[in-house]
């Protein structure tokens, strides 16, 4: 008899109710001392609820922490499915590819623009994640140097986002003034790869969220931004050379 | 509620950073809670290994915090996700969910009187059955919606407050003991 109020008073004390049914509940816990004992119970374990203070665990649990942090690296990992890295693999290739034969065609200023980087050929290997031998974990960033003849760029740009985004600011502002020196199928298909790059980018930092534990893709998001970092600093070379 | 303050920004930093000894700071700052959280949804005996769980996690996933929340409840809704990840794990393994009312009113025993409440009603919140502690911990104990805890449990709102109401009428025949005694 008394269930039919009862079951409703934590959705009275919790304001929950309809006007209607909220007066109904109100008039029944006027009459009946039953059910306005049983809710003033409710109030009371809800304020204790909510008084509830954190307690410390009785033992402490860093250690144990620490030494499967020291195992597990701090995350500059990155996780994609494997359509997902042969898909941004091909992407970055013929993104690539494509950049190489435009820069072919264009042979005066190719020429000029491939001496000036000749002394750069064997920086792109150097771009891989490098950890720290006894840690396990990931060294404080990843460096590249940049081609001397870009005039924008310092000759080292490291990985880490201040300083990497601070380049590629610095050499899109170059491009961007320097435009008016190439033509514009060139600077279509510099702007189109660009775009390319910053959707692999932004694929690769939505799997590191969605799983920051899986180190597969780790190289190839250094990769890509490495990639436009490079494109940047070539494009920008084709206008200072013009 | 942890006190946010300069400090432990630069803790958070430095720990994403991969500094160990700023990510011990933010542990000792936020174990309890984080502790009492999971002891409460999970119960005592589970209760550390899955707070150092949450502590690996959130060392994990460290570089993903934006800045958006503050730290302690970007770290509470991590935590909370860990829990509710390793329950249902859990529960399917040892298949003993237990969804009958009349079966759960069995579970709590009506505790002798202690002479310490707060320990008494920790002790309560141990005893309810899985599905109702872990809402009336979310919803009474952290403040949680009904709404929220639909959306992280992946139910009904209408069973969250079904199961939150069922929670707190065992509660009220733990402590109606312990009045009586």
């Amino acid at each position: 008899m008394h269930e039919e109020w009862t079951d409703r008073l934590s959705d009275y004390l919790d304001d929950e109710l309809t006007a209607d049914e909220r007066a109904a509940v109100a008039a029944h816990l006027k009459s009946c001392a039953h059910c306005a004992a049983v809710a003033a119970d409710l109030e009371k374990v809800v304020t204790h609820a909510k008084a509830a203070a954190p307690r410390p665990p009785q033992h402490d649990l860093w250690p144990g922490i620490d030494a499967r942090i020291g195992r597990v690296a701090q995350p500059r990992r990155v996780s994609f499915t494997l359509p997902q890295l042969a898909a941004a693999a091909a992407l970055l290739v013929a993104v690539s590819g494509g950049m190489a034969w435009q820069f072919g065609t264009q042979s005066a200023i190719g020429r000029s623009a491939d001496a000036s980087r000749s002394g750069n050929a064997g920086v792109d290997g150097t771009v891989a994640p490098e950890r720290d031998a006894s840690s396990g974990r990931p060294a404080a960033a990843e460096s590249v140097n940049v081609a001397p003849a870009t005039r924008v760029a310092a000759t080292t740009v490291s990985y880490a986002d201040a300083q990497y985004d601070a380049a590629v600011s610095d050499l899109e502002k170059a491009l961007k003034n320097g435009r008016n020196h190439l033509d514009a199928s060139t600077v279509s298909i510099v702007e189109h790869n660009l775009q390319i790059i910053d959707q692999a980018i932004e694929q690769a930092r939505q799997a590191l969220e969605a799983d920051p534990a899986n180190s597969y893709l780790s190289g190839h998001l250094v990769e890509a931004r490495r990639r436009k970092l490079d494109l940047l600093r070539r494009a920008t070379a084709l206008t200072e050379t013009d | 509620m942890p006190v946010v303050s300069p400090r432990v920004d630069a803790d958070v930093a430095l720990a994403a950073q991969g500094d160990s000894v700023a990510f011990e700071r933010l542990y000792r700052a936020h174990v309890p809670r984080i502790h009492s959280l999971t002891r409460r949804m999970i119960g005592s005996r589970d209760a550390d290994e899955v707070t150092q769980d949450i502590f690996v996690r959130t060392w994990q996933k460290l570089r993903l915090f934006r800045g958006e929340s503050a730290f302690s409840t970007w770290l509470h809704r991590l935590a909370v996700n860990v829990v509710i990840e390793r329950r249902r794990t859990w529960a399917i393994e040892r298949g003993r969910m237990t969804d009958d009312p009349a079966a759960a009113l069995e579970v709590v025993p009506v505790a002798p009187a202690r002479a310490d409440l707060t320990v008494d009603f920790e002790y309560a919140m141990e005893q309810l059955p899985d599905g109702a502690r872990e809402i009336f911990v979310l919803h009474d104990v952290e403040g949680y919606k009904h709404r929220e805890i639909s959306e992280l449990l992946g139910i009904a709102t209408g069973t969250s407050k079904r199961q939150l109401h069922r929670a707190r009428m065992l509660m009220r025949r733990h402590l109606g003991g312990l009045h009586k005694g």
